[in-house]
């Protein structure tokens, strides 16, 4: 994850990040990939197809190397994984460990978003307030949130509020800084537009800045996502008892293994699940992006 | 794992006079030590093989045992069976549920055993001076913080509860790590903690109340923990795990009969703060496992639902 030095130049700034609907991708957004042609054409029944092969084809080889004799007590079969699995997550289970710990994780992702958001623009558009801030942004960003759960407990207590901020706290860094990066980039000819037009105020935040910030928001959403996931898991392995996280560990250390597999494998499968909505929604929020990169290619 | 002098040259003169070095397992030539890798945690409990190793109960019968520090026994345990350990040093409750997941484990002696007396073991249940709580039974619609849930600690705490006359099933528990439990305790966010030495002197003589001995209340003799290897592992060096479940019985014994030998070894594989090892409650080290209070343990494993059926422990006893 590079990010640009912080430039109070803009003219040089340009250089590494461009206003968003130009050729070049900047270094922090990773604008979406535009469909090719073909893969559009293909249809639905090829996609998946193109999905399940690979995972297909590493089941089968794990299969092959679980299945012989002797193969250890630590790598069960995935049938015995999928025993394992559907009497697990198919039960009751599902409502104690997993639901609470989902809600942990789109809360504290939420808020990581909103707070991103907000300071990120506000830290965009003024480069006092950004110069002011940005040091100690840096030094926070370089703590490990796991560090800090004991201190979260004297702060949040014990319960849901230690493991959101848990989240949050690791969640907000991608989406912040992508969030500077966008806002500073607004492309000048258009800020220069909406002067002229006399759009200001809140207006001029939704239509332009936020509008054109947007591929560079939604890349740090999507990278902060996948840190939710992990950091949901992490936070449930202090002071906890259900969750996610906290089953698997439990598994784990009473030797329960092919449920702990169970485990790992709802954990990829909800963050499969989480990262195909996200595509969903970035999809709708910046269409217009990729119709004007589609455009611009003479597509 | 600091080797005397002595022994790191017997060990050289062995590595010259032999043309190969002939892999465990084998007979040894005269003169030459079996090397030995143990998994232990660097805790109290494991002080009398820190012992045996420094008074060369090992080495006198030709074993090298060279001593890994893990950082639990679920890391120790899958250690054991790849093989990385000769043996390895857990908690029972731990090798009970091992067993019955089908991990062929077998004890090879005692680790650690309870102190014996009510407000003086090595391991209690504390909570603030001024709390209401005065006995286990009290902790009913509470939370008290354990290290690792479904384990020893939990099992014992709720026999206390029972053993006074309350309702276990009514007492919330939550996973912490020692160090963290004394400040969720001050700051209120947990009513009761559960802690072993060095953590429980700590705890103490912060002012803190202990309102039960869990582990006398589960059993005065309650053996805690154990050295254990696979199956697999003794049947291919039958002798080799008799010598060194005598050399274990020898530092047990040794460990048992001087105190201030534990305390002063303590202050050389632990952190542990030298007026807190002074004062700390030490656990007794009696060679052989107390059956009965492993039979105790495993029927309350069963009563809390950590184990679904009575597990065979003949199997895992030596």
């Amino acid at each position: 994850m590079s990010r640009p030095t912080v430039d109070e130049d803009r003219e040089t700034t340009r250089e590494t990040v461009p206003a968003t609907p130009t050729e070049q991708e900047s270094p922090v957004a990773r604008p979406p990939r535009r469909r090719t042609g073909a893969a559009r054409a293909a249809g639905p029944a090829l996609r998946t197809a193109h999905v399940l092969l690979l995972p297909t084809v590493l089941v089968g080889v794990y299969w092959a190397f679980t299945a012989q004799p002797g193969a250890g007590f630590y790598t069960p079969t995935p049938d015995a994984i999928a025993v394992a699995f559907a009497e697990l997550w198919f039960s009751e289970r599902f409502f104690v460990d997993v639901l609470p710990s989902l809600g942990r994780l789109l809360v504290g992702f939420a808020v990581a978003a909103l707070i991103g958001i907000a300071l990120g623009t506000l830290l965009g558009l003024d480069a006092r307030v950004r110069a002011t801030v940005e040091p100690v942004l840096e030094f926070l960003r370089a703590i490990p949130p796991p560090v800090l759960v004991p201190l979260m407990i004297m702060l949040a207590g014990i319960d849901d509020g230690m493991k959101i901020m848990v989240i949050v706290f690791g969640c907000v860094w991608p989406i912040l800084l992508n969030t500077v990066e966008g806002v500073r980039a607004v492309d000048p000819v258009l800020a220069d537009t909406a002067r002229c037009y006399g759009v200001t105020g809140t207006t001029r935040l939704r239509v332009l800045v936020l509008r054109s910030a947007s591929p560079q928001i939604m890349a740090g959403l999507r990278l902060s996502l996948a840190l939710a996931i992990i950091l949901m898991v992490i936070s449930e392995m202090f002071a906890s008892s259900s969750g996610l996280g906290f089953a698997i560990v439990q598994f784990q250390r009473t030797f329960a293994i092919p449920e702990m597999w169970a485990g790992m494998v709802l954990l990829g499968i909800m963050g499969f699940a989480l990262s195909s909505l996200f595509e969903l929604v970035e999809g709708r929020v910046l269409g217009w992006y990729r119709g004007s990169r589609a455009a611009h290619r003479g597509e | 794992m600091r080797p005397s002098t002595a022994l790191l040259a017997a060990a050289t003169t062995a590595l010259l006079a032999a043309t190969a070095c002939s892999p465990s397992g084998e007979e040894p030539a005269e003169g030459e030590l079996i090397t030995v890798t143990a998994g232990v945690i660097p805790i109290v409990d494991v002080a009398p093989v820190h012992l045996g190793v420094e008074q060369g109960f090992f080495s006198d019968r030709g074993i090298d045992l060279r001593l890994e520090a893990g950082s639990g026994g679920a890391a120790i345990v899958p250690g054991v069976v790849n093989g990385e350990f000769d043996f390895a040093f857990s908690n029972v409750a731990s090798l009970i549920v091992a067993r019955e997941q089908g991990l062929p484990l077998v004890a090879l002696g005692n680790g650690a055993t309870s102190a014996g007396e009510q407000g003086a073991d090595f391991g209690g249940v504390f909570v603030l001076d001024d709390s209401d709580v005065t006995g286990a039974a009290d902790l009913e619609g509470l939370t008290v913080a354990i290290n690792n849930l479904n384990n020893i600690g939990d099992t014992t705490v709720r026999q206390s509860v029972r053993v006074d006359g309350g309702d276990p099933g009514e007492v919330d528990f939550v996973e912490l790590p020692f160090p963290d439990m004394p400040a969720a305790l001050e700051t209120g966010q947990i009513d009761a903690v559960w802690a072993v030495e060095p953590f429980a002197s700590v705890i103490r003589e912060a002012g803190h109340r202990e309102i039960a001995s869990n582990f006398v209340d589960t059993h005065p003799d309650l053996s805690v923990a154990a050295y254990f290897t696979s199956e697999d592992r003794s049947a291919r060096d039958p002798e080799l795990f008799e010598d060194i479940t005598a050399a274990l019985a020898e530092s047990l014994t040794y460990a048992e009969a001087n105190p201030d030998e534990v305390r002063r070894i303590l202050g050389t594989y632990t952190e542990i703060d030298e007026q807190v090892i002074e004062r700390m409650v030490l656990p007794r080290f009696p060679e052989e496992i107390d059956e009965e209070s492993v039979r105790t343990l495993a029927d309350l494993m069963v009563t809390d639902g950590l184990l679904d059926s009575e597990p065979d422990l003949d199997a895992l006893l030596p």
